[in-house]
C-alpha cells in the first residue's frame, strides 16, 4: 500500500498520488464555479482512478475488522465523489450549452486544444443528434412544410461569460483590465498573491486556465 | 456550491489527535500519517480525526486558535477595524462546527468558544453585508475581498453576484439607450439620423 509513486504514461517526471489529487480538486472546484466549461484533466482523472482500483484490491486483502480498512474506504468514497461530482458538472454543461460547445470544440481541435475529451465530445454530439430528433419527432414533421427546419443557431444557448464570480490569486498578476463596455472607462487591477475578488469571470477567464487564479 | 461541500473541502485540513491506540503508519492517497502511538499526538486530516473520534479511538487536540483569550481578541480587533481582519484559519467556521460537535469534552471551555465563534461570525456577516450594501450602491461591477474565508463568501452566493450581474445587464440596457435618444436628439436638428 505505500504506492506513492506513480507512473503518468506518456510524461517523464513522476507525480505522486497527493499532487494529483489536489490538482484534480482545484480542477472541480472551478468547473463547479465558472460558467463556461472548462479544458479536461483527464490524465489526472485516470491516473486516479487507477489508483482507486490498486487500493481497493489492497484493501480487499486486509482483515475486515482491521482498522485501516474503514480509513481507506472512506478516503476513497471522498476521492470518488469529487470525481464523479467534476464529471457530472462538465456533462450537465455540455447538455446545457451542447451547440455552442460542439461548435467551439470543433475550431479547438483543429488546433489541438480541445477542451473535451473523446468521449465527452461523442457525448455532446449525441446529445444534440437526440434533441434534434426528438423535435423532430414531437413537433417538427406535425407542423406546415415552411415551418420543418431545424433551426440549430435559434436553438443555442450560451454560457454567461460576464457573470461575476470570487476568485483567489495563486500568484500575482498584474495589469488586469476591467473593461468598460463603452470603452471609456477601463480600469486596471492588479491580483496579489493571496488576495480574493469578485470580478466578470470574462476577464480572468484564461488565469482560471492557466491556474493562476482559483475560483472560489 | 452546497455548504455541506464547503465543509467537505474544510475537512482536509490538518489537525491534531492523541491516539489511544497503537499502530503502524497509514499510506493514504493524500500523504501519509502516522505511526499512531497511544498517549502521543500527531496529524492527521480533519476527516479522519472525526471518524476516529466516533470510534472511540482518538482525542481531539483543540488547534491553537480554538482558545477563549486569542478568540476575545479576534473579536474584540474584528469589531474595532472597518475591514475583515485575518482569520486564524481559512475553514474556522467548518472546524469548530466539527471539532465542538464530534469532540466538545476534548476542548477546554468548548460551549464558550463556541460563543465566541458565533459572536466572530455574526460580526463578519453584518459587515459582509454592509460592504455589500455599499458595493450595490456604488454601481460597482468589482470588489475586493481579502480575508473572507470560503464559507463566508459561499453564504452570499448566489445573491451577490447574481445582484451583481443583473445590476451590469440594467447598465449595458440603459448605455445602449442613451447614445440613442441623444444621436437623435442632436442629429434631429441637422437632419441626419445617422446612428453610430
Amino acid at each position: 500500500m505505500d504506492e506513492e509513486q506513480l507512473d503518468l504514461s506518456g510524461e517523464e517526471e513522476e507525480i505522486t498520488a497527493d499532487v494529483v489529487l489536489k490538482t484534480i480538486q482545484t480542477s472541480w472546484q472551478n468547473e463547479r464555479l465558472s460558467p463556461e466549461i472548462l479544458p479536461h484533466r483527464n490524465d489526472m482523472v485516470e491516473c486516479m482512478l487507477g489508483q482507486i482500483q490498486h487500493m481497493e484490491r489492497n484493501i480487499n486483502k486486509l482483515p475486515k475488522t482491521d482498522l485501516r480498512t474503514s480509513i481507506h474506504k472512506m478516503e476513497l468514497s471522498r476521492i470518488k465523489y469529487i470525481i464523479c461530482n467534476y464529471l457530472k458538472t462538465r456533462l450537465e454543461k455540455i447538455e446545457q450549452n451542447c451547440i455552442i460547445i460542439i461548435n467551439d470544440e470543433k475550431q479547438r481541435i483543429e488546433s489541438g486544444t480541445n477542451y473535451l475529451t473523446p468521449l465527452e465530445y461523442r457525448y455532446a454530439q449525441e446529445h444534440l443528434l437526440n434533441i434534434e430528433h426528438h423535435l423532430k419527432q414531437t413537433i417538427l414533421n406535425q407542423v406546415p412544410g415552411n415551418m420543418q427546419v431545424f433551426e440549430i443557431n435559434k436553438m443555442s444557448t450560451v454560457p454567461n461569460l460576464q457573470s461575476h464570480v470570487f476568485l483567489k490569486a495563486n500568484e500575482t498578476v498584474h495589469g488586469i483590465v476591467l473593461e468598460d463596455h463603452f470603452g471609456d472607462q477601463d480600469e486596471e487591477i492588479d491580483l496579489e498573491e493571496g488576495s480574493q475578488h469578485i470580478l466578470q469571470y470574462k476577464f480572468i477567464a484564461d488565469l482560471v486556465k492557466n491556474g493562476k487564479v482559483q475560483l472560489i | 456550491m452546497d455548504p455541506y461541500e464547503i465543509e467537505f473541502i474544510g475537512e482536509n485540513r490538518i489537525v491534531s489527535i492523541i491516539p489511544n491506540f497503537s499502530y503502524d503508519k497509514i499510506y493514504l492517497i493524500c500523504g501519509e500519517f502516522g505511526p499512531f502511538r497511544a498517549g502521543l499526538p500527531m496529524n492527521v486530516p480533519l476527516w479522519l480525526a472525526v471518524m476516529l473520534k466516533q470510534k472511540q479511538k482518538c482525542r481531539i487536540v483543540a488547534p491553537d486558535w480554538m482558545e477563549v483569550d486569542n478568540l476575545e481578541n479576534i473579536k474584540e480587533e474584528e469589531k474595532r477595524s472597518r475591514f475583515f481582519t485575518k482569520m486564524p484559519n481559512e475553514h474556522y467556521m467548518v472546524e469548530a462546527k466539527l471539532i465542538l460537535g464530534a469532540a466538545s469534552e476534548d476542548i477546554p471551555n468548548a460551549s464558550e468558544i463556541k460563543t465566541i465563534i458565533k459572536d466572530i461570525w455574526d460580526i463578519r456577516m453584518s459587515k459582509l453585508r454592509t460592504s455589500m450594501d455599499a458595493l450595490m450602491k456604488s454601481g460597482g461591477s468589482y470588489g475586493r475581498l481579502d480575508h473572507l474565508t470560503m464559507m463566508e463568501i459561499n453564504s452570499v452566493k448566489p445573491l451577490l453576484p447574481a445582484a451583481m450581474d443583473e445590476l451590469l445587464r440594467i447598465q449595458m440596457m440603459s448605455k445602449k439607450t442613451t447614445p440613442a435618444t441623444l444621436n437623435s436628439s442632436t442629429f434631429s436638428q441637422s437632419g441626419t439620423s445617422q446612428n453610430t
